[in-house]
């Protein structure tokens, strides 16, 4: 989005809501412009650099169908058709004029097309797939609500080309449930979303990048309320040049919550992989649980992987830890799998499949984690040159 | 009888340090040797020689498998030539469920010989028939690949898949250590059940004990990266009275 303002006043007829409202939304983006390394959320993410790289990564298409899934396919920025079942309502995207202090957001709110707007009620039977696709650069706001006690599976399925700016703010109420599964194959993306956790509610965010110059998957996940949980991992496959950012904000504003945070990178030739990971207890935020962990697997003396968790603690009764481990493939366990009779290519497989299988073994469903399994399989034998084993 | 393993004067180290100081050592089919020593002389550098460990180099010597000369072999190939190693220290692999590797590397091997590999449902029966021998429980087939196991049931897992490759020769390297009595018994049952005309053992151990329950047919203690002195299993108990003092003296003045 190198020209904002032109692109505004081309499509801003189109555009739904209150045009002045996005006017100074804009305006307040256009002020600071993309977020730059002078500031510290983005040090190790350089926007304006990676988003002139080429992506050249190829997009499979995951086979969700066998899954029966709800769809909600955005092409080019448009959701083509609503999705239709009982515990779901979906309401025409309406644009809320919010600004706020930040300009990724800001962008967004002035130049959101569309997005899915969902509130879900009961336990969803189907899991709910929302596919960006297109090759334009797009912006989208999507928001979903689920009611307390409500049950989903929602996926992010990412296979644009083009460059994206996407928002998901995420509300679960008393006691409901969701896992949210991201892929990100190519293109460029900041992703921004936002989690309010209620009473008792758990989230878990399972997110795979398997490519894309630029992959920035920001999350800010705040518990309002007692007793709420939360998980989010990541697993980055990383070639060529591409570029992964996780950077989690975790403010635990209520006593009795937990999070789990863990993030497996395997980086090959010149990728890079970054995870900036803040948990912030409160004050009266007591018997507190926050845990963090970062791993990764350099495959190349040309990668790079940056990890920076930070605990901020103003509760005294907590139990908060973070661990970092880097290190290249284990040469003892390749030779432990050759001394069984697995070809070098094969063994590779294993130690690598099996450094993700750990991020993938927390999808509960395993229809779904076998689904994301192929996908990953496949990832790890076209990008790492090895074979794939039984 | 022609030989399993024959090696002759071999001469092998590591970061250019000799370890190995002209070692040789004759098994034929249906043997089993019990390589004992003190801690240092070379024990486990031969094992990795034997099997392929990257790093290693042969300086001169030969080692030579059913007259296939193992030095140009890499690991994998001379584990299909029928080569098997018991780690002393088994490695975990997280994410890797042990059926998952214990599939992958029999059919490897089955691929490698030219045979056809073993269907799903002929690899689960079997996978459990050997585990419940070796007294595991089917839940250990589903764990991650040594992942939170405890050092017996790490040593069971080597056996197992020693049983389920059945390799032509299989070296043990001290798998007595860290094991109880009772997951020695087992283990031992596991090794002596799969003692055969046709296949070789060479059992590396400290100590004497693991000898109580696998009998070997010949003893060679090592010192220094030779064989210092061979001998039946009776030299076992000799030198679990006096000790190995003598041949590490014998060896440093040699």
């Amino acid at each position: 989005m190198l020209d904002a303002q032109s692109y505004f006043d081309r499509i801003s007829g189109d555009l739904s809501g209150d045009i002045a409202a996005r006017a100074s939304a804009l305006a307040a983006a256009e002020a600071v412009g993309l977020p730059t390394r002078r500031q510290e959320a983005w040090h190790y993410t350089d926007v304006a650099r990676l988003l002139g790289k080429p992506t050249d990564d190829t997009i499979e298409g995951v086979d969700f169908a066998a899954l029966n899934p709800l769809m909600a396919v955005f092409d080019n920025g448009r959701l083509e058709a609503a999705p239709n079942a009982q515990g779901l309502t979906v309401s025409p995207f309406q644009h809320d004029g919010a600004t706020a202090n930040n300009a990724v957001l800001n962008y967004n709110a002035a130049l959101a097309q569309d997005g899915l707007v969902a509130e879900l009620s009961g336990a969803l039977a189907q899991p709910l797939v929302v596919t960006t696709q297109g090759d334009e650069s797009v912006h989208l706001h999507h928001k979903i609500i689920l009611a307390p006690d409500a049950k989903a599976v929602l996926v992010d399925n990412h296979m644009s080309q083009g460059y994206t700016n996407a928002r998901f703010d995420i509300a679960l109420g008393a006691g409901a449930e969701l896992t949210l599964i991201r892929v990100q194959q190519a293109g460029h993306q900041i992703g921004t979303s936002q989690i309010k956790l209620s009473e008792n509610a758990q989230v878990k965010t399972i997110a795979l990048v398997t490519g894309g110059a630029l992959a920035r998957h920001e999350a800010n996940v705040e518990f309002t309320a007692r007793g709420g949980h939360a998980e989010l991992h990541s697993a980055v496959l990383g070639r060529g040049e591409n570029h992964a950012d996780f950077t989690y904000v975790i403010d635990h504003k209520a006593a009795e919550t937990t999070s789990n945070t863990s993030a497996y990178n395997v980086l090959d030739a010149a990728s890079r992989g970054v995870f900036q990971g803040k948990v912030i207890v409160r004050k009266d935020a007591q018997h507190v649980d926050a845990q963090m962990q970062t791993r990764a697997m350099m495959l190349s003396e040309g990668a790079e992987m940056d990890a920076k968790p930070e605990l901020e603690i103003y509760a005294d009764d907590v139990a908060c830890a973070h661990g970092s481990a880097i290190g290249e493939l284990d040469r003892d366990a390749l030779f432990f799998l050759r001394s069984r009779g697995l070809d070098e290519g094969s063994a590779r497989y294993l130690l690598v499949a099996g450094f993700i299988e750990q991020v993938l073994s927390h999808i509960d469903d395993e229809a779904m984690a076998d689904t994301l399994r192929a996908l990953i399989a496949q990832k790890i034998s076209a990008q790492f040159s090895v074979e794939g084993a039984a | 009888m022609s030989a399993l393993l024959n090696i002759d004067n071999l001469h092998a180290g590591i970061d250019g340090k000799p370890i190995l100081n002209g070692l040789s050592l004759s098994i034929r089919p249906g043997e089993v040797h019990a390589i004992m020593g003190p801690n240092g002389s070379g024990k486990s550098t031969l094992s990795y020689v034997l099997s392929g460990k990257d790093g290693y180099e042969v300086s001169g010597g030969d080692m030579m498998f059913e007259g296939q000369s193992l030095a140009d072999m890499a690991p994998e190939e001379r584990a299909i030539a029928g080569l098997f190693l018991a780690f002393q220290y088994p490695l975990e692999i997280p994410g890797v469920t042990n059926m998952t590797f214990l599939k992958t590397s029999l059919n490897a091997i089955l691929r490698g010989r030219g045979e056809d590999e073993m269907d799903a449902a002929s690899f689960l029966r079997l996978a459990r028939e050997k585990s419940r021998a070796l007294g595991m429980n089917d839940e250990m087939l589903k764990r991650q690949l040594n992942v939170g196991f405890s050092g017996g049931e790490k040593k069971r897992n080597e056996i197992l898949q020693m049983v389920m490759l059945e390799p032509k020769l299989a070296i043990l390297d001290e798998t007595d250590s860290g094991l109880d009595i009772d997951a020695l018994k087992t283990v031992a049952e596991g090794v002596n059940a799969l003692r055969a005309p046709d296949r070789g053992m060479l059992v590396i151990t400290h100590y004497q004990r693991l000898l109580d329950f696998i009998k070997p047919d010949v003893v060679h203690v090592m010192a220094a990266g030779r064989i210092v002195k061979s001998g039946g299993a009776e030299l076992a108990l000799e030198l679990e009275k006096s000790g190995y003092a003598e041949y590490v003296g014998e060896t440093v003045n040699a």
